[in-house]
């Protein structure tokens, strides 16, 4: 397997096959389906440096999300989601992407830190039947859970909904936790058909389109990495490491796990100091999670993972059956007898916290529906111009009725405070939700990487409508005008 | 006029309970077409830095001040009808500011049934008006759209998807008298959003969302139902010009 993973230079390596998921899709077989990947190489703390070189292709296709139904979705390389690409810290990345779709599209590396032109904003569109090689280096450090999904100006919401997304797990060589545990990644998504299969993706203009518009798009068709209800297998005494990725456009989760207590261990940028014992867990729109799932059960029993009723909604289109508990997967613990608890770290890796002194600007982002700063979406504006190397905060104030899960590309950022209450902890994070008539304050800095990159409310149908904005970062070399 | 019977008029099954009398006299004369005056602050969040505000801004808050009161407008946001009072445009403090919209209003539990809670006027950046543009508050009395929801820009069309219009419009809940209101002139609608804007304290008080239709009252305050801004031109069929 080390052989397989080489550094080989202008080869493709074979690494898709390894990682594509071997169950047919639509069934339940999840564990077949996220069965634990090949880990980092050796016990060796040295980054070996490597190439990793592996073509996506997205294109039109026709699948079993449901079993028994044929839907006419998009794909890359052939699977809903996409195949789950395993990085490591310092892997230097070459990603062919070939866009066999009949609409322009982009690949965004959601949370990963590299170039400007590697993004796969709407700056950067590939137009049908062309190709695009997204090329850069896995930062050290930077080890955690991503995922990547289309970018293109307008159309996100619907090409993601056709089936464009995909995980990504960074593998530090250093990390803390246990290489024993099983892991599973965990892509949640919804959603919604039509009687004769097919996906139902409203009229813009219709009651249902403009209702989609202001909710965002919501299905009442749950995945698990395209998995509906899927049983993961557990044995008593066992701790599983989660990776959850929220890939809904729209839908919150609100995380329980019946009976459970779990360890939540890491966000979107990896791992906290820490671990946090929690009992349920908000994830937001493309927020991710790394959970240690601890074997409590007793043998032969099961729980179920639900997500618990979350109001993000404004009253005048809040769904009627918001309230609603919503089953994601069934834990079924083997018959077997208890293993021996494993040691788990008390102390994952340093997370220095950003110094607020040093912040040369704050950044006030007022959301409404649709609107930063009263403003709709242009391409051709610059919102935020700032300099390589300044440190700021972003003051984020969401004045209305309903959630709006922020984004911004290109840096992660540390929370400081939620409507006023400081941060427990620092963590890297690069959505953070902000609830209804609330205002989240974060500090980040422009480290590396000149450019345009854009912030966002997650929820797709408030981005593909304008709700976004662009922040210029530019070479400190350059005198300011 | 009080609210009560303005609204009835044009909300079909629109009923207050509780509430008082929120003032909707259409006193100045609407002009002949539309057409707004782009002389507003620049943004949201911009207005508090202004310096000291000179003789003519003090006398553009000092009219909107009148204009304010002469209109009841604090009979529903607070306060009455003296400045002076404990809570002054800062919303609902109290469920008994609370309005009931809809059949229920006068046989409980009868549906469709709204609230609707009197928003925070002063401004407080998040929980007030604060960070909406003078721009964004005069669409709100012009065209009775929802300042948090509605483009900071220019509008020169009442026809959704028309100059700047939205095209799917989400209005304010009733029983606020906009449909009354729009036909205030410019400088009148002006001059009340500075005296909001720069002639009021802040005061921070968070009201919850105030309940609606989805679509947002489109149905309701449409031109059938509403008449058109600007009116028709005088005389119509109901007036006539004086002997």
């Amino acid at each position: 397997m080390r052989a397989l993973l080489a550094s080989r230079p202008g080869r493709t390596l074979p690494l898709l096959a390894l990682l594509a998921t071997a169950g047919p899709i639509g069934s339940s077989a999840l564990p077949a389906r996220l069965a634990a990947p090949e880990r980092a190489g050796g016990a060796t703390g040295a980054v070996a440096r490597r190439t990793v070189e592996l073509t996506l292709t997205a294109a039109p296709a026709r699948l079993e999300l449901r079993p028994g139904t044929a839907t006419d979705v998009y794909a890359y390389n052939g699977q809903v989601p996409g195949p789950t690409l395993e990085l490591r810290e310092g892997d230097s990345v070459v990603i062919h992407f070939r866009n066999a779709l009949p609409e322009p599209s982009t690949i965004h590396w959601h949370g990963i830190h590299l170039p400007f032109a590697a993004d796969g904003s709407p700056f950067h569109p590939v137009a049908p039947g062309a190709q695009h090689d997204y090329v850069f280096t896995v930062r050290p450090g930077t080890a955690g859970t991503y995922w990547y999904h289309p970018h293109p100006h307008h159309h996100t919401g619907p090409q993601v909904a056709r089936g464009l997304y995909g995980a990504i797990v960074v593998r530090a060589a250093d990390d803390p936790l246990p290489a024993t545990l099983a892991e599973r990644v965990l892509v949640l998504s919804d959603n919604r058909f039509r009687p004769d299969g097919s996906l139902d993706v409203r009229d813009p203009n219709s009651a249902g389109g403009r209702e989609d518009a202001e909710n965002g798009r919501e299905g009442d068709v749950l995945f698990v990495s395209g998995a509906i209800m899927p049983t993961l297998a557990i044995r008593s005494g066992e701790v599983q490491r989660w990776r959850v990725i929220n890939a809904s456009a729209a839908r919150i989760y609100r995380l329980a796990l019946a009976g459970h207590r779990v360890l939540h261990v890491g966000s979107d940028g990896g791992l906290f100091e820490r671990p946090v014992e929690v009992s349920e867990l908000v994830l937001g729109v493309g927020e991710r999670a790394e959970l240690l799932v601890r074997g409590t059960g007793a043998p032969g029993s099961r729980a179920v993972l639900q997500t618990l009723p979350y109001d993000r909604y404004v009253p005048q289109t809040r769904p009627a059956d918001w309230e609603r508990p919503r089953d994601l997967l069934t834990l079924q613990y083997s018959a077997a007898p208890p293993v021996a608890p494993v040691a788990l770290p008390r102390v994952l890796r340093p997370v220095p916290a950003l110094d607020t002194a040093q912040a040369t600007a704050t950044r006030v982002m007022v959301l409404t529906q649709h609107l930063i700063n009263g403003k709709s979406m242009d391409m051709g504006r610059v919102d935020v111009s700032t300099t390589l190397g300044a440190t700021e905060i972003w003051e984020v104030e969401n004045l209305v009725g309903m959630d709006h899960p922020f984004h911004l590309h290109g840096f992660q950022f540390q929370v400081l405070d939620r409507d006023g209450v400081p941060e427990p902890y620092p963590s890297w994070k690069d959505v953070v939700n902000v609830p209804k008539h609330q205002t989240a304050r974060f500090i980040v800095r422009y480290d590396d990487h000149p450019g345009k990159w854009m912030f966002h409310c997650h929820i797709l149908d408030h981005e593909d409508h304008g709700m976004m904005g662009v922040l210029e970062v530019r070479p400190d070399t350059e005198t300011r005008p | 006029m009080t609210a009560r019977s303005t609204t009835t008029r044009y909300v079909g099954w629109v009923a207050i309970t509780v509430g008082g009398a929120c003032a909707g006299s259409a006193s100045s004369a609407s002009r002949s077409e539309l057409r707004t005056d782009q002389s507003f602050r620049s943004s949201a969040g911009t207005v508090a830095a202004e310096a000291a505000p000179g003789q003519e801004a003090r006398e553009q808050v000092v009219r909107g001040r009148a204009l304010l009161l002469e209109h009841g407008c604090a009979d529903c946001h607070g306060g009455g009808p003296n400045p002076a009072a404990d809570g002054y445009l800062a919303g609902m403090r109290s469920p008994q500011m609370e309005f009931l919209i809809g059949p229920c209003a006068l046989t409980p539990g009868a549906t469709p049934c709204f609230r609707t809670r009197p928003r925070n006027l002063t401004p407080d950046n998040t929980t007030g008006i604060g960070r909406f543009s003078e721009r964004q508050l005069f669409n709100s009395l012009r065209f009775g759209l929802r300042p948090g929801e509605t483009p900071d820009v220019e509008i020169t069309s009442t026809t959704p998807g028309q100059g700047n219009f939205p095209a799917n419009p989400k209005y304010l809940a009733p029983p606020m008298p906009w449909p009354a209101f729009r036909h205030m002139s410019d400088q009148d609608l002006r001059d009340i959003v500075a005296y909001l804007k720069r002639g009021v304290k802040p005061v921070r008080n968070r009201v919850p969302d105030s309940e609606g239709p989805p679509d947002f009252w489109a149905g309701e305050y449409t031109p059938e139902k509403i008449g058109r801004y600007p009116a028709p031109p005088f005389p119509t069929a109901n007036e006539q010009a004086p002997k």
